[in-house]
């Protein structure tokens, strides 16, 4: 693990999550999926291929506009801690681990931007967004495809759409996804409630790492179901109108809790301190689920000292590849790092004060 | 994740591995636990409600019985030019080229259909019509700028509706924030 390098340009990107002051809408990612025409897909593409694929895109890319110095890093440049950091970093559900010779990343140094290259498809252009700026982060990643569709021919039919290598993606292959943290209305139980309410067959929810029934962090991830027979506009724009009524749902729930002055979501935000403060070992699930209860907490003004911002960033910064990256000068071994999440949270909210 | 174990039931108890969470065949996730005892031995499989795996061992084997003449025609069918087969496509492994989908057309459709990826008003539409709508290559679109005002106006309707007259002034302060300055974005509290 080559980790002790701080002009590593992976390593050492931007953070664009570390200025989110928002107490409910964590980040949201936009992906537009895209093969160019007659190459086969990369599972049935040779390696060869595979290189002419990235030296196409990458050449086309680095020479855009619009894209602040941008860089290629290639599959077989990177280590395991690289690799995990850019799946937590753009909340990846992709593995990158397997990436290596024939894969490729394009990065710029906003910290928003991520290209893929041959894994499932040939590109995966990505933008992250932290300041809930659906339409906006849209039409810059379509600038980016289109300014590259005028330089290469992507796979496309007029029944299909645009061609991808699972079927389910086809047609705008456009997929965005919402993070949207709710404490409130997981605690309150009110969570089915409002799913089953808002969420209609064009959406569908599932944790941050992917798994539908694993919600981790009180964190849905709200993304378009259909990609084909189904405009661009029109998955922003549900996805807006889903988004907008569970924020207001979560601020109802947190306003009511902090109303009911209740006992058992006192209880619960005094065991989150508790654990926070007072752990010498932590897991992530335990401290992500932890921190989604300080935000409740912080509402609620149960607790002072910590704001929304620096929940967010812990939020990203005590899973473990930016853990890592944070004591990148000494070196941890596999079992230690839960006493060092444990002993970096310790330190980030060493102004936090219970006032219940 | 086939687990064979030949000892007597209370230590194969014991040995009861994790369940896995996908199918040992494809990547779909686990419906059914298929278990087969024969004598002392004890099989395990877990695997997905679709699986020709499953078919196979609840129905006898159709592919290893040459006499049958079912689906051969469909069982036989692969791409040409990346040789992508059938079979590997009911099992869930990508499509291998953009010429899978002029081969495997239908199939393509029913499987999306059968797994609620597409809309299901589609399924009524004529067979020739493209399925696909918005843009096609090289065509950039605006996105309509009001679309978040609309969103907001939907919201602020039903909270009135519900009396809720706390959250109806957040979303009136952020109708107002996109209105009175519409290049900047307000977005949170």
């Amino acid at each position: 693990m080559k980790a002790n390098d701080n002009l590593n340009p992976i390593l050492s990107q931007k953070k664009p999550w570390s200025d989110n002051a928002n107490p409910i809408w964590l980040a949201s990612t936009v992906t537009l999926l895209r093969n160019i025409e007659k190459y086969k897909f990369p599972a049935k593409l040779s390696s060869d291929r595979k290189k002419q694929i990235i030296a196409l895109v990458s050449k086309d890319l680095l020479e855009m506009e619009g894209i602040e110095h941008p860089f290629l890093v290639k599959g077989e440049e990177l280590g395991f801690l690289e690799k995990e950091f850019l799946i937590e970093h753009f909340l990846s559900t992709h593995n990158y681990n397997q990436a290596h010779v024939g894969e490729g990343f394009i990065l710029d140094k906003t910290g928003e931007f991520l290209v893929t290259l041959n894994m499932r498809d040939h590109i995966h252009l990505q933008l992250i967004d932290c300041k809930g700026e659906l339409e906006n982060t849209w039409s810059r990643l379509v600038n980016i495809e289109t300014g590259l569709g005028k330089r290469l021919n992507y796979s496309f039919t007029p029944k299909f759409g645009f061609l991808t290598s699972d079927p389910t993606q086809c047609g705008t292959g456009l997929i965005v996804a919402v993070y949207l943290q709710v404490p409130g209305l997981v605690h309150s139980g009110q969570i089915d409630e409002m799913l089953e309410k808002h969420l209609d067959d064009t959406l569908d929810i599932s944790g941050i790492q992917g798994n539908p029934t694993e919600i981790i962090g009180d964190v849905i991830v709200v993304h378009n179901n259909y990609t084909l027979g189904i405009t661009e506009e029109n998955i922003i724009s549900t996805l807006r109108n889903f988004t907008t009524k569970m924020m207001v749902e979560e601020n109802s729930a947190r306003s009511k809790i902090k109303r009911d002055d209740n006992a058992e979501f006192k209880d619960k935000v005094s065991r989150a301190f508790g654990i926070l403060t007072h752990s010498y070992k932590i897991e992530a699930v335990e401290a992500l689920n932890a921190l989604s209860l300080l935000k409740l907490g912080a509402e609620a003004d149960w607790i002072k000292g910590i704001d929304n911002k620096q929940l967010n960033e812990l939020f990203f910064n005590c899973r473990r590849a930016h853990l890592l990256r944070h004591y990148s000068q000494e070196k941890i071994n596999q079992e230690e790092i839960p006493h060092k999440r444990a002993e970096y949270i310790h330190t980030a909210l060493k102004h936090l004060k219970l006032m219940i | 994740m086939v687990d064979k174990s030949e000892d007597n039931n209370h230590e194969a108890e014991k040995k009861l591995p994790d369940r896995p969470l996908e199918c040992s065949e494809c990547k779909k996730p686990i419906s059914v636990c298929y278990t087969e005892i024969i004598g002392t031995a004890i099989t395990r499989t877990s695997m997905c409600a679709d699986c020709p795996e499953l078919q196979r061992r609840l129905h006898g084997a159709p592919m290893q019985q040459p006499g049958q003449p079912k689906e051969e025609g469909k069982t036989g069918l692969a791409c040409g030019n990346c040789g992508t087969t059938l079979e590997s496509l009911r099992v869930g492994i990508p499509v291998g080229c953009s010429s899978c989908y002029e081969v495997f057309d239908d199939v393509l459709l029913a499987e999306m259909l059968a797994s609620e990826k597409i809309p299901p008003r589609i399924s009524s539409t004529k067979k020739s019509i493209p399925i696909h709508i918005g843009r096609t290559p090289g065509e950039s679109q605006e996105m309509n700028p009001s679309l978040r005002l609309l969103a907001l106006n939907e919201a602020l309707n039903e909270t009135l509706k519900r009396e809720d007259y706390e959250q109806a002034a957040w979303l009136r302060d952020q109708i107002k924030a996109l209105t009175e300055n519409p290049e900047k974005t307000n977005e949170g509290k």
